[in-house]
């Protein structure tokens, strides 16, 4: 052998590429020749440097929490269809199982490998093929059947700890074979090593079963949908009908703090339309206004009443107002804020109307805030990224320049944004203080290539951590609306909309305490009427709230927080017991066996289970409410105004419940209760009932 | 014996998430692109006998992962490959492989260097050193045949040793850097 330069196996020989005789033959080229050899070692000190300097590079990118489980997912439903597929082939497997043991009694590793690569050669050799035949490149057959060899090298190198599933390739590989053995239809094989084909390309040998899982997974192989796009079902929630408390007693719902619908619906009415009927979330409208009630007296985070006098619709009918009040919590007291801003810069988001809008909005959060508070910025569009790391609020003018640096552009993938997030909020952890991730996005809302479910499910673990989630809605666009509610639901959180800088002040600064800061947490109502008073009942709004009766006790699952400062309102419209509520059953008692109290003139009793911030375990605390015969004239102020409210969602609805009401009723039942109405929102609100009665056809 | 376990595919992915996500990364300029290639790879996987691919898993991955990139590649032609795509500038520091690349000026120069190969030889440099594949390996990824790739890998090799010494870098010296 002659030294020349350009010959490829000088380098072959440093990697340790060569076969042995090859190998020698360079040896001895290197033993007689001075300049081969001095060739040699320069080349090998390159290849250590190049090795040394592209590996050193302490990578730092994973894949991703929502990716993982996804995988998972995958993996999971793949093994229970090769279990399925196994079972159809118990015959061969006996014969398979007979080649396992023969690889299994070898006692020559390299025997066995042989064994086995042997086994599987034929169909991956096939693969290959497949692959290069399309490429148009395709490799000799010979050089690829052989390349499952094992390469000493490979173990030699051990570069990056990538070969360590080699150490295991005896017996692994045997049991692997087997599988091979069994199923052996290669048309899925060839497929899988050539991915850029679409999955739902009817020809390609997957079969439909595997295409309806991959779907189901939200997995779309085809190059038309690299992204899913989350697209919320636009079912509109039917409203709660009539219940026999004969049937049913108990009623049960989550409470919503939510106050969403409310400013789409204003939006609406002031742009000149009336709003969607679906969009119209009564508890969400009624959960705007603040109204008066006692605050908690006892050790429980929040106070309860109940008040019940004539419905203004129907006289024949009642209504019963549950409200229910969080403490306040002295601004001094607050506890410590980590929050990160999760910010939509995509496209969509140019219009003033949102981001410059959302950049304002945090920037009067910013001046509310304390300075040893800590904000983060996170942006995502078309890539997500840390637009700002979690900085003190005391350093505003860093914060200032990140919000101000923002633009918007590219398209939305929430998913990574959302993920990037939740890890700067946990890196950040404060103990015992509010972490918060404030997510601003005008919904039109895709999470990449990761599906929604998982997203809601990271959502929901990241708050059984206690890193809770804020949503804040801005702009018209309409269809990310239940999206967005139901993952501030699942995130412990709350959802808002912004249309104004008036709302994001009512929202972010002067209800500060009761965005940030929770005070109970899965909160769950329950009420249990008493059948001699109360012959059916009716839940307004809450349509998507409601728990089965079981749920109340059941501490897994997941129900509404409250915070700080938060007041909640139901309300429930009852038909009380009279001759003329039902037939007389003949062959049956409409109350089999009533207590004591039930002959008392309670009419109904308020549980409600919490659970502390951060606690597991639900407490119980329960309130009895007594029916007076107050007719709606001598109601509350509160009550007046909240009937007016509801009874304006009704008609919105187009509720077949909404009886005598009209806009021009609510209008005069709205504006004489408006009480001290201090930020003027009572006004506003009869301002919206008066120009939607302008809109009526 | 049966391949019930769903495991193998999750070992597959703590051993080769991180290499192949460099890789991805490396062949789009961006990170994010590179999460979404790698995750398809894993499914892809998940739809594959065990046995038909865990005595070449390595390879396999690589050449799926890498048939993704392409893909998006030429899917998406403004993405220019192996330059700061826009999208990397709001990436986090330590997410960026370039920032990362740079931190040690020795490693810069050679990555320089790197950088002025032709793509073909880039690419096979990238597996060897970085995800430290075989000849054989690295022959299946690509399409190519083994002794091509050793072809290439020996010019590259050489074209960076021949800088090294033009620049007046001596080898010799750059082992007491590294």
């Amino acid at each position: 052998m002659m030294f020349k330069d350009e010959d490829p196996r000088l380098t072959a020989y440093i990697l340790d590429e060569l076969s042995p005789e090859d190998a020698a033959e360079v040896a001895a080229l290197l033993a007689a020749d001075a300049d081969a050899l001095e060739f040699v070692d320069s080349m090998k000190e390159t290849t250590q440097a190049l090795a040394a300097s592209l590996q050193n590079t302490d990578f730092d990118s994973d894949i991703g929490e929502m990716r993982r489980m996804r995988i998972a997912k995958a993996a999971e439903s793949a093994s229970k269809q090769s279990a399925k597929r196994l079972a159809l082939y118990a015959i061969p497997f006996v014969a398979a199982a007979a080649v396992l043991a023969l690889v299994v009694l070898s006692k020559d590793g390299s025997q066995a490998e042989h064994v086995v690569t042997q086994a599987s050669s034929n169909s991956s050799a096939e693969a290959n093929r497949e692959t290069f035949g399309r490429r148009g490149n395709r490799a000799p057959a010979g050089e690829m059947e052989s390349s499952t060899g094992l390469d000493s090298s490979k173990v030699k190198s051990g570069l990056l700890g990538v070969f360590a599933l080699h150490g295991r390739r005896g017996t692994g590989t045997a049991a692997a074979s087997v599988d091979n053995e069994v199923n052996g239809d290669t048309g899925n094989r060839a497929d899988a090593y050539r991915p850029s084909v679409p999955a739902a390309e009817p020809t390609n040998g997957l079969d439909a079963q595997t295409r309806r899982q991959m779907e189901s997974l939200g997995y779309y192989g085809g190059e038309d949908l690299p992204i899913q796009q989350i697209q919320p079902p636009p079912e509109p929630v039917a409203e709660s009908s009539f219940v026999h408390v004969v049937k049913d007693p108990l009623s049960t719902f989550s409470i919503d703090v939510d106050t969403a619908s409310y400013s789409q619906m204003r939006r609406s009415v002031m742009g000149g339309w009336l709003p969607n009927p679906g969009q119209v979330r009564i508890e969400e409208m009624l959960n705007y206004f603040s109204y008066d009630y006692a605050s908690a007296n006892t050790s429980a985070p929040f106070g309860v009443i109940g008040e019940v006098a004539q419905a203004p619709w129907n006289s024949k009918h009642k209504l019963v107002r549950i409200g229910i009040k969080a403490k306040d919590i002295e601004d001094g007291r607050r506890r410590r804020a980590n929050l990160v801003f999760l910010l939509d810069v995509s496209g969509s988001m140019n219009n003033a109307d949102k981001l410059p809008l959302i950049k304002k909005s945090f920037g009067m959060l910013l001046d509310a805030l304390e300075p040893e508070d800590r904000i983060a910025i996170v942006v995502y569009a078309g890539a997500s990224g840390l637009a700002l790391p979690s900085t003190a609020v005391a350093k505003r003018g860093r914060i200032l320049n990140a919000l101000r640096r923002l633009q918007s552009g590219g398209s939305t993938n929430g998913g990574a944004g959302i993920e990037l997030a939740y890890k700067i909020a946990q890196d950040n952890f404060i103990e015992g203080g509010v972490n918060r991730v404030i997510l601003a996005t005008d919904g039109d809302f895709n999470v990449g290539t990761v599906a929604r479910e998982d997203l809601v499910q990271l959502i929901e673990n990241k708050a059984k951590q206690d890193v809770f989630l804020t949503v804040l809605g801005v702009g018209m666009s309409s269809h990310g609306d239940t999206t967005m509610e139901t993952l501030a639901d699942k995130g412990n959180g709350n959802y808002a909309y912004i249309d104004t800088l008036n709302e994001a002040k009512k929202v972010l600064v002067d209800q500060l305490q009761g965005t940030l800061v929770t005070v109970a947490k899965d909160v769950k109502l329950q009420v249990e009427f008493n059948p001699k008073r109360v012959a059916e009942y009716r839940l307004i709004g809450y349509e998507n709230r409601r728990l089965a009766n079981k749920d109340f006790r059941d501490d897994t699952k997941d129900a509404g927080e409250i915070g700080a400062g938060h007041r909640v309102t139901a309300l429930y419209e009852i038909v009380p017991v009279s001759e003329e509520s039902g037939p007389e059953l003949r062959y049956q008692k409409t109350n089999r066996q009533s207590t004591a109290a039930a002959d008392s003139d309670e009419l109904l009793t308020i549980k409600i289970r919490y659970k502390e911030p951060t606690g597991t375990k639900s407490k119980l605390f329960s309130v009895a409410v007594a029916d007076a015969n107050t007719s709606f004239s001598s109601a509350s102020v509160d009550f007046r105004f909240a009937s007016a409210v509801a009874a304006f969602g009704m008609v919105l609805r187009h509720s077949r419940y909404k009886g005598d009401s009209s806009f021009a009723q609510i209008e005069s039942w709205a504006d004489k209760a408006r009480g001290s109405d201090l930020f003027g929102y009572r006004a506003e609100f009869v301002r919206i009932v008066r120009r939607a009665k302008g809109l009526q056809r | 014996m049966t391949d019930k376990n769903p495991n193998w595919i999750l070992s597959a992915l703590a051993l080769y998430e991180k290499p192949l996500l460099r890789y991805g990364a490396r062949l789009l300029g961006s990170s994010e692109g590179a999460r979404d290639i790698v995750q398809e790879t894993f499914l892809e996987l998940c739809k594959v006998k065990r046995a038909s691919v865990e005595s070449h898993l390595a390879p396999w991955l690589f050449r799926v992962c890498r048939n993704r990139a392409l893909d998006v590649r030429r899917k998406d032609k403004r993405m220019q490959p192996l330059s700061e795509a826009q999208d990397l500038k709001i990436e986090s520091p330590d997410d960026s492989p370039h920032a990362i690349m740079e931190k040690s000026q020795d490693a810069e120069n050679l990555l320089g260097m790197v950088k002025k190969l032709p793509e073909s030889q880039q690419e096979i440099v990238f597996l060897r050193f970085q995800s430290g594949l075989s000849y054989k390996e690295i022959a299946e990824v690509t399409g190519r045949t083994v002794s091509n790739v050793g072809v290439l890998i020996h010019t590259a090799v050489k074209t960076i040793r021949d800088n090294m010494m033009r620049s007046g870098d001596e080898p010799n010296a750059l082992e007491g850097a590294l």
